[in-house]
């Protein structure tokens, strides 16, 4: 546990805000993918802390979280002032693998997804692309980020208002079309029932390899009270395990994904 | 610093303080915190014949001042326990005290975890006994709600092994002390309480329960006043050393189970929010008692004035 101190937090975009903490010992070890569990200062009455996907982090020891407003502790998180010290657990949980100079890495993302993945795209070797979903414009986030990242952006929203109309799974084919004969990296994060999608889509077809990171209501962070399992394909009787999301994940390889629902 | 063991019949500890189980994992999982040799004792979570997946999800729920939880006793089994990297190899060199908790789903299940454990009871200080668990075979009434069945566990447990035993009391019946008077009678040597209070919570907007397994446990600040009068009424009611717990954040709600009769507490919930909870207990209980000019921590046990 280490304390950091918050440097700012500000809104980035509706009901999206940005907060930068100060802690150089987290930022020295942080791998894209991995998260921090974050003890929110004055949230009153709520003992259990709150996980969020390290965004960024830089050489100054500053750690960047990307984080949406959707209840009560966010929403806390959300009126605290610079200069506020709350307490950190991190950078915890398994990472992303970084792309091989071969592969080109395609990151499919919805929701805070693309705030998650942020860190793997500047890291890469090699300039991939960003598939983008989202309801509206509302959510839409970092897109600028990724260009800049050298990463080729494309959008899908539910009400046509930016990209292509429907679901961003729906880029995939036409995508594989485009790239026939490259070797692909799939990174998904995001809803559920779109990694789910992402899964069954890689398991089916074979089209490369993939990763996705799995959300899911965490207590202890570490391993140690399994809360926050998910159902894993595993080589034993019942053919599956419940495997610990913080600790033996949130990154999980989309063939191991139990794609029936949980 | 004042003197801090405390003796627990044959079980003496460098400190009254402990780690509740199922919330502490088997210790392995912090061990980048702290040496876990500071801790009176590391009492991992509940161990059976067989591994076993647990429950559904979503397991857990935050409620105000605590959480529910039905985790189901998600575990490795015995074999892997003694023998698995992450458990008791482990333990042994971390050089803990360590306490076992045990479940099963028929009696002969407690006795034959028992009898395995102790096989290899090297370096194993005690076996905790959690009869909150569903007894299969008596079509799912929980061991600890039933006077006649907490008794035959123990009993059955006690025929097996010579370590030291504490039976660990569900908070979900009436009458506890009666509980206690039962377990004390079949050869306990100590007990522990409380488990966890039955709860439950429903998301009003999608209707459904916050908890795939309908109903779970609720632990933390919460059920503190609950734990600390059912404390004081075990206290009254045995003569063996009672462990308490349910809610202790601090020193100063560890002194408050102590002065009610617990001769050592266990924190759980509280190491969720800060894994060095327990440490910041044993830090707490003795700036209480320098505050206090105790020079023994055995002097608050039962301190309650009246
Ligand atoms: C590995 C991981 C990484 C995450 N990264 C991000 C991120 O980068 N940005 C972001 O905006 N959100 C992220 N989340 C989700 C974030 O943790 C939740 O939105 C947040 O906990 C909600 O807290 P609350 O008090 O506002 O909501 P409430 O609904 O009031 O919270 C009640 C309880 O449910 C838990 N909870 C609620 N929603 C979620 C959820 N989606 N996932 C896990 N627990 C939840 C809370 O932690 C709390 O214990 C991540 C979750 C995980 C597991
Ligand atoms: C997530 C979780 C898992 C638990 N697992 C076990 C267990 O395996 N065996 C057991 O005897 N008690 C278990 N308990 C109960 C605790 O050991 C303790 O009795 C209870 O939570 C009250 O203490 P607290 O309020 O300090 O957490 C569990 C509690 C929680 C919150
Ligand atoms: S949150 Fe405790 S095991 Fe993952």
């Amino acid at each position: 546990m280490i304390t950091g101190e918050i440097v700012s937090n500000t809104i980035l975009k509706d009901s999206y805000y940005k907060v930068e903490f100060f802690v150089p010992e987290i930022c020295a070890e942080t791998q894209p993918g991995q998260f921090v569990h974050v003890k929110i200062a004055n949230l009153r009455d709520r003992i259990l802390r709150r996980p969020f996907s390290i965004s960024d982090i830089n050489e100054n020891g500053i750690l960047t979280v990307i984080y949406k407003v959707v209840g009560e502790g966010t929403e806390v998180l959300a009126g605290l002032p610079a200069g506020t010290v709350c307490d950190l657990m991190g950078p915890l949980g398994k990472p992303f693998s970084l792309p091989r100079e071969n592969e080109l890495p395609v990151i499919v993302a919805g929701g805070y997804g693309s705030a998650a993945t942020y860190l793997l795209a500047k890291r890469s070797p090699v300039k991939g692309i960003l598939l983008l979903g989202a309801r509206s414009e509302a959510d839409l986030i970092l897109t600028d980020k990724f260009a800049a990242a050298g990463f080729d952006v494309r959008l899908a929203t539910q009400d046509g208002s930016h990209g292509h109309k429907g679901l961003v799974t729906e880029l995939i084919p036409p995508l594989l079309k485009e790239k026939s004969g490259q070797k692909i990296r799939f990174y998904g994060c995001g809803p559920t029932p779109m990694l789910m999608a992402l899964s069954k889509m890689l398991q089916k077809n074979g089209f490369g390899d993939g990763e996705v990171s799995l959300d899911h209501l965490m207590c202890c962070g570490v391993g140690a009270c399994f809360a926050c399992v998910v159902k894993i394909k595993t080589d034993n009787e019942d053919g599956w395990r419940y495997a610990r999301t913080c600790k033996e994940g949130p990154v999980f390889t989309a063939d191991e994904v139990y794609t029936d629902g949980e | 610093m004042a003197d801090l063991t405390v003796d627990l019949g044959k079980l003496t500890l460098k400190n009254p303080v402990m780690t509740a189980s199922g919330t502490f994992g088997y210790g392995f999982e912090y061990k980048d915190y702290f040496d876990l040799r500071r801790l009176g004792a590391v009492v991992v979570k509940g161990i059976a014949m067989k591994p076993s997946h647990g429950n559904p999800t979503p397991r857990v729920a935050e409620t105000h001042g605590g959480m529910l939880n039905a985790i189901g006793l998600q575990g490795p089994g015995v074999e892997k326990f003694l023998h698995g990297d992450e458990y008791m190899p482990f333990l042994r060199k971390s050089g803990a005290v360590v306490i076992v908790n045990i479940w099963g789903k028929s009696i002969e299940e407690y006795r034959d975890v028992a009898a395995r454990l102790e096989a290899e009871k090297e370096d194993i200080s005690a076996l905790e006994i959690n009869i909150s668990c569903p007894n299969i075979k008596e079509g799912g009434v929980a061991f600890g709600t039933d006077l006649n069945l907490a008794h035959q566990v123990v009993a059955k447990v006690r025929e097996v092994t010579s370590l030291p035993l504490i039976t660990k009391l569900s908070p979900n019946v009436t009458k506890i002390a009666d509980f206690a008077r039962a377990v004390a009678d079949a050869g306990s040597d100590m007990v522990s309480l409380i488990n966890t209070i039955t709860g439950m919570a429903i998301n009003i907007n999608t209707r459904r329960p916050k908890i795939a397994n309908l109903t779970g446990g609720l632990s933390g600040p919460a059920v503190k006043p609950v734990a600390v009068r059912m404390v004081y009424e075990v206290s009254k009611a045995v003569k063996i050393p009672v462990i308490g717990m349910g809610g202790i954040m601090d020193g100063d709600d560890a002194v408050e189970f102590m002065l009610a009769g617990a001769s050592a507490v266990a924190v759980g919930t509280a190491i969720f929010a800060d894994p060095y909870a327990p440490l910041k207990v044993i830090d707490g209980i003795n700036a209480y008692l320098e505050r206090q000019g105790c020079k023994s921590v055995k002097e608050i046990i039962g301190g309650m004035i009246r």
